[in-house]
This record gives C-alpha cells, structure tokens and sequence, in this order.
C-alpha cells in the first residue's frame, strides 16, 4: 500500500478511459466537449472490456506480458478507430439535442451528490482492505501474480490453481494493474474494482440520461449500489461484479438496439458480450440469455433484426475461441456443471430445491432489498401501458436467467439437498448478483416506457 | 389504465428514494467501519487477509520470501503438529503459500522445504533446518 500504488492504479485507470473513450470518440464522430464528457463512462467500461479481450487473446497465443505490451495494445485500439473513422461513418447516431436533456437539472445533481458520497465511503473502505475473500486469494488474484511475474499463462499456476478453466479477463486486468502500481500489491488492487464500479454507473447514467428523466435513473442505480450485499462484496478482487457490469451494460445496449435501431449500440453490446464470455464461465449462460431474449423482444421485425444479433453473438463468441483453445489443447476441465448439460432427468429430486434457492437469493431483501420485485412491476407496468418490445425482452431475460441458474444448481450434484444458501458452497448468490445489477439500468427504460406509453397503446416501443 | 400505471411507477420511485437513502446512511456507516478496521489492521494483516483465518505464524512465510531467491523452488509439507492450527492450516497452507511465495515455484523435488506441522524425521531426504520458529514450523534445505 503506497501513494505510488495508488498513483500508478490512477494512471491505469485514466489510460483505459482515453483507449475506451478515445475509440468511441472517433467511431461515433464525437465532436463536442459534452458528448465526450456524457459518453465517458461507457467510453471507460469499453476501455476496459477491449483491453481485457485483446490482452486475454495476446496471453493465449503467446505475447509476452508486460508493461510495454499494455500500452501498445491500447494504442493500437486508437490507431485502428481513427483508420477505421471513414468507414464506420454510417454508425454515427443523430447527435443528442444540446439542450433540455431529460437525464439532466437538479435531481440528478442531488442523486449525483449522494452516489458521490457513497462512492467515497467505498473507496476509503477498499484502500486498506486486505485479501480476505476466499476465491480471490485462492485463485482469482493468484493467477494475476502469476501473469505478471512470468509475463504469461505460466502453465504450472494455470494448471494446478484452483477452476483453471475460468476464463483470464479478470486477473489479466488485474496483471495490468499490478505493472502500473509497480508490484503484486494485492492491497491496493481493490481500489481498481472501486474504478470499475465508478465507471459503471457513469456507463448507466450516461446511456440513459440523454434518454429517460433524471428522477427514473438515480433512484434506482442508487438502490443497488446501497444493497448489502454490493457494499459488502462489490470491491473483492474477483469476477463476479466485473462479470456483472459487463452482462448489464449488454443488456441495457441491446435493449435500447431494439428500440432505436443504432448499429453502434449492436456493436458496443457485442464487445460487453465478448468480455462476458472472458470474465468467468457464467458469462456463457448470461450472454446467450440476452440473445435469445433479443430475438424474443424483435421476433416481429425478425428479418431485420436476428441477423444482426447472430452477427453481434457471433462477435461476442470469435472472442472466447482463443482461451477455448488454449485450455482444451490442454485438457483441462471444470467447464461445465458436474451432472453434464443433459444429465437433468437423472435428478429430478433437485429441480424444486433448485428453484427455491435461485429465488430465494434472487429475492433476499437482506442480500439486495426490492431491487428485483421493482424490476417485475416495472415489466408488468411497461406491458400495461403497451411498451411490449422492452416489457417482452425484459421479462425474458430475466426468465431466462432465472431457468439458467436453476439449471446450474440442479446440474451441480456436489451441493447436495437440502440446499444451502451459504454462499461460501451455493453458488446462487453471487449469479443472482447479475440480474440486480442489470435491474439498476433496465429498470429506468422500462419506467420511463411506462409513463410515456400510457396514453399511447399504438406507440412504437 | 392510464392512472394505474403512472401511479405504479410514483410508487416505484418512492420505493426506491426511500429505501435508498435510508441503506445509503447505512451502507455509508458500514463503510465507515470497515474503513476504520482496516485502518487500524497492521500490514501483514492486510496482506494476509484470508490467510489469517489459516496462518499461525507469519514469519515463517515471510522468512521463506527472505530465504528463498525468486527463482528458486520450495514445497510445503503440512502435517497435524503446528501449535495454534485452525480447521484450516493443515488443508490449506499449501495453497495459500502459493500465492504468498510467488514468483517461487511450488515443486516436488524442491530444494527448499516449509514444514508446517510436519515430522521432520519423516521427510524423505537428509535436510538442514535453516529457520525454526518454534510450534511446529521450519524452513528446510536440502542437503546435496
């Protein structure tokens, strides 16, 4: 812990921000100070999604790993936007109304000041915090000593640490940081989950303010960031949260892609959808519950639109290949639940336990308060007042989700019944953690479609 | 209809502010102590983290980062006799020394031997205690 540490974990963070923001700056034909500055926070998750897939795909092909290979990688990011710009011209969305955005004024001022004062009794909680979850001291962060002493996927530490087939997204960032801060320092690299965290509610407040009133985003960003268990556990240097951002940011995309129709929110969804795929194995049932709930929400303009999202999947799933690879070359397994993907029927004792506890956890007021039954009465109030593309794509990725953890639990025959809700042996409590955390940026569109869709049942959404 | 989903979503609104604020004093009071705790843990503390609920005496891994060059390579041979052991020292040291030692390699045949609990009698090769900490721990080498 030193204020080198922390200056150098500034740095980083600073530099994802100008690779992310610097490529969607020069994809979309962001000219103006305020776009730069309202898309910064999506331009700084996109910064870390891209570093983290190209740097996990130049590990598993052979680049060596270094301060020097972290910097390059994001200057070739910018290189290719600004020789791409010509070409990507046709992405550019219609430039935002310069006046009279209904995310901005003084509710957001006040909700901006009270997620700031959060936001500082988080980074204070996470400077000195040491290395106490279990997962992250036994494998997440070990496997980013490993990247960062031996400048690779050394595979003695791959192989004999704990899941060696969970992807590398995530220790390879936090090998990033480690070179930045100048030493393994496993204290201070909590402190770069606290900069994820602050770039996702940017990434939510600055795709939503242009697009829903300041009084249908805050609250509810507000309410999952207060959850318990996202004040206890949002900063361990693991996945899960990562993960999380990530599969929310996807989705929100993807729902305002069926809305609007904008190529580059397709495409900023499928970088999100790649990092998904790399951050933890999860990712593989979280992206394909957004797919398929896509091409639920646009089966009326199915011709237009599932082309697109298989392109968008299949982006998403180009970017996992490699790490694939690299483990099955390897024989390394844990891949998939311990009864196999069919292997259900052979348990059939364990589906309605299986439900109860993904429930259970999904609905925990203690764990994560209303944020999930506020998201159903959201879906109900949306379908209500007509807005039946968002109402249907909401409720099926939710559905989806939910049928998804059931499966992993039903699947994961270790756990035996009665299930436990320890989260140190169930696993549901921290997938559930996806779903609230995509409710904060769901939530507010699906609102917002609400009350402007009341009167007008032949609208369009 | 029209009244009834307007007024569902000022309900939700209301929900969510009042809830909000009130786990935010909360979540910021929760912060605050953790922040304190963590202010006053020592440095090995923090960097052991996890590993306090398993580590009986710090010192003999750092005296193995001492001992140990960075390339060098070590094993850990837990056993039942380390004084003060939790549940979960003797299935766990390897583990942890593994991150807390890297870059070093854990490897078989090392040269270099943490006895954590172990006999050292019963170890397979003739060695030479370089560090006894007393309670069952001791850095070993081997003798070539």
């Amino acid at each position: 812990v030193s204020v080198r540490a922390l200056v150098g974990l500034a740095l980083f963070n600073l530099f994802i921000l100008g690779v992310g923001t610097s490529v969607l700056a020069l994809s979309l034909g962001w000219r103006s100070a305020r776009q730069i500055v309202a898309g910064s926070g999506l331009g700084y998750m996109v910064g870390v999604a891209l570093l983290g897939v190209a740097l996990s795909i130049e590990l598993v092909i052979g680049v060596p790993f270094s301060f020097a290979t972290i910097a390059l990688t994001g200057v070739a990011f910018v290189l290719v936007a600004a020789a791409l710009r010509p070409r990507v011209r046709r992405w550019r969305p219609a430039p935002p109304p310069e006046t009279g955005t209904p995310g901005a004024g003084l509710v957001a001022v006040a909700f901006g000041a009270l997620i700031v004062v959060y936001l500082e009794a988080l980074f204070r909680a996470g400077r000195l915090a040491g290395l106490s979850a279990w997962d992250a001291w036994a494998f997440w962060v070990p496997k980013a000593k490993a990247i960062y002493f031996f400048g690779g996927l050394d595979e003695q530490f791959f192989r004999e640490l704990a899941n060696p087939t969970y992807p590398p997204l995530v220790p390879t960032l936090e090998a990033s940081a480690f070179h930045f801060m100048g030493s393994a320092d496993v204290v201070t690299l909590h402190v770069q989950f606290w900069f994820f965290a602050c770039g996702f509610v940017a990434a939510v407040g600055g795709l939503l303010a242009p697009r829903v009133p300041a009084l249908l985003i805050w609250p509810f960003v507000l309410l999952m960031l207060v959850a318990p268990r996202v004040v206890g556990r949002s900063l361990d240097p693991q996945a899960d949260f990562l993960l999380d951002y990530f599969f929310a940011l996807a989705a929100l995309l993807v729902a305002l892609w069926l809305l609007e129709r904008e190529p580059w929110l397709l495409a900023t969804a499928s970088i999100f959808m790649g990092a998904a795929l790399l951050a933890k194995r999860d990712g593989q049932l979280l992206v394909a519950c957004v797919v398929v709930a896509a091409l639920v929400g646009s089966v009326r303009q199915w011709r237009y639109a599932w082309p697109r999202l298989a392109l968008a999947a299949a982006v998403a799933i180009a970017m996992a290949i490699p790490w694939r690879v690299w483990f099955t070359s390897r024989d390394l397994t844990g891949e998939l639940p311990s009864a196999g993907v069919l292997a259900l029927l052979d348990y059939p004792d364990r589906g309605w336990p299986a439900l109860e506890s993904v429930l259970t956890a999904t609905f925990d007021y203690d764990l994560w308060l209303v944020v999930v039954p506020l998201f159903a009465v959201a879906v109900v109030l949306a379908f209500l007042a007509g807005a039946r593309v968002l109402s249907a794509y909401a409720l099926t990725l939710y559905v989806l989700a939910l049928a998804g953890f059931t499966w992993v639990l039903w699947s994961f025959i270790e756990l035996e019944v009665p299930l436990t809700q320890d989260e140190g042996v169930n696993p549901i409590v921290r997938l559930s953690g996806s779903l609230v955390v995509a409710s904060a940026a769901i939530v507010p569109l699906l609102l917002d479609a609400a009350w402007r869709h009341a009167n007008d049942s032949s609208s369009h959404v | 209809m029209v009244r009834v989903v307007r007024a569902g979503v000022v309900a939700c609104v209301v929900v969510a502010i009042a809830l909000g604020v009130v786990y935010l004093v909360r979540a910021v009071d929760e912060l605050g102590d953790q922040a304190s705790a963590n202010a006053t843990a020592n440095y090995d503390d923090r960097e052991f983290g996890g590993g306090n609920s398993l580590v009986v005496d710090k010192r003999a891994l750092y005296e193995a980062r001492a001992l140990i060059p960075p390339e060098g390579r070590y094993r850990v041979v837990p056993g039942p006799n380390v004084v003060g052991a939790t549940e979960l020292t003797e299935p766990y040291i390897d583990q942890f020394a593994r991150s807390f030692l890297m870059p070093r390699r854990p490897s078989p045949d090392a040269e270099w031997i943490l006895c954590y609990g172990c006999d050292p009698a019963q170890l397979e090769v003739p060695t030479e205690v370089v560090w006894d900490g007393g309670g069952g721990i001791s850095i070993h080498r081997t003798l070539s």
